[in-house]
């Protein structure tokens, strides 16, 4: 597998922006975050891959209650347990996940802050990953990780009100996480992930140009791709029913 | 509600039921995009491929292109949503209550969830 985002096997081209934004997620995600450090981000990377193969996530994902099925997930070995099973639960049976999911992560030690970048270097693998299929080429190797500690950066304006995890408002941003919702509106997609910021920045640099960005979603006088608002959002509504997601 | 938004702007009536199955509507291509995100999902490659080449046969590639990208981000969009138990906004809850009813969408699992 090729590790650098290189799309030269298609025999059309992939806009610039989308392999510059992807190539910048394959940076970071090899570099320290906030709370893992290279290795292990790399580490969750390669287990969100491992997820789509898991004999058990499978069992569990055609039971009619993902308790209903006990086994052992199929893993690289890397990770402590807890961390393979949310790593594999996001993947793989998504659409099912409770509160006492996420509770149950922090009783195994899993702190908050590391449950939600685990879910952004998830999230990064799966969005980029998903690209490559849905344009027909094999997943690019994972890239090599950098040396170098977390920064382990709490946001001091982080509280729980309406998502199961802290999340940052737009008006509680210091200028510790200043960059946090450059050019988002901070509505509550965008604050899922603000008790590391770095992820929403992240992420949401790739949804820009995979996507939309957020100041040409709305504005229906204007086409910016090839396909038109109504197909954009037509087809990620029907991403969004298939996997029973009520965002 | 995006969706609904596009055609209010333009003047065209979608028939927003068709995000939940492959039925053709008023929107371009409507049926191929839906068979392309399905075929994602489907388990043998196959289907992708002959989806693949279907869409592309008929936009083209760059908005193939564009279509990979909502696809793949998409798939992860919805992974942050309900790992984190995001819910959507209120104001949203309130003027997309009926077309949700309609649609089914408060039955999925994760609209229960808690």
């Amino acid at each position: 597998m090729k590790s650098d985002i290189d799309y030269a096997a298609l025999p059309f081209p992939i806009r610039d922006n989308i392999v510059a934004a992807q190539r910048r997620a394959w940076a970071r995600l090899g570099a320290p975050g906030t709370w893992w450090d290279g290795p292990t981000r790399v580490a969750i990377a390669a287990e969100a891959r491992e997820a789509r193969t898991c004999k058990f996530c499978a069992e569990r994902r055609s039971a009619l209650s993902p308790f209903a099925v006990q086994g052992v997930h199929d893993c690289g070995g890397a990770l402590p347990e807890a961390i393979v099973e949310v790593i594999h639960r996001v993947v793989t049976d998504q659409s099912r996940l409770t509160r006492a999911f996420y509770d149950t992560a922090l009783e195994n030690g899993v702190s908050d802050g590391e449950f939600v970048e685990t879910v952004g270097v998830v999230v990064n693998v799966v969005a980029i990953d998903g690209f490559t299929r849905a344009i027909g080429l094999p997943n690019f190797a994972l890239p090599d990780p950098k040396s170098g500690a977390p920064s382990r950066h709490r946001p001091s304006g982080a509280k729980t009100d309406r998502a199961w995890v802290p999340t940052v408002a737009p008006e509680d941003v210091t200028e510790a996480e200043a960059g946090l919702y450059g050019g988002l509106p901070g509505v509550n997609i965008h604050r899922a992930m603000s008790l590391v910021p770095d992820e929403v920045i992240g992420f949401f640099d790739l949804d820009a140009v995979m996507y939309l960005p957020p100041t040409q979603v709305r504005d229906f006088g204007t086409e910016y791709r090839d396909l038109t608002h109504a197909q954009i959002e037509f087809l990620a509504a029907r991403v969004s029913a298939i996997n029973q997601c009520v965002y | 509600m995006l969706l609904r938004a596009s055609g209010q702007h333009t003047g065209d009536e979608y028939d927003l039921t068709a995000i939940l199955g492959s039925r053709d509507n008023k929107i371009p291509d409507a049926a191929l995009l839906s068979a392309y995100a399905d075929a994602f999902y489907a388990e043998d490659p196959g289907t992708l491929e002959k989806a693949r080449k279907a869409l592309h046969d008929s936009v083209g590639d760059a908005a193939l292109v564009d279509a990979a990208g909502i696809v793949g981000v998409y798939d992860a969009v919805v992974r942050i949503a309900d790992a984190t138990g995001t819910p959507l906004e209120d104001y949203k809850v309130e003027i997309s209550g009926g077309l949700r009813d309609e649609l089914g969408i408060n039955d999925f699992p994760a609209a229960r969830a808690e």
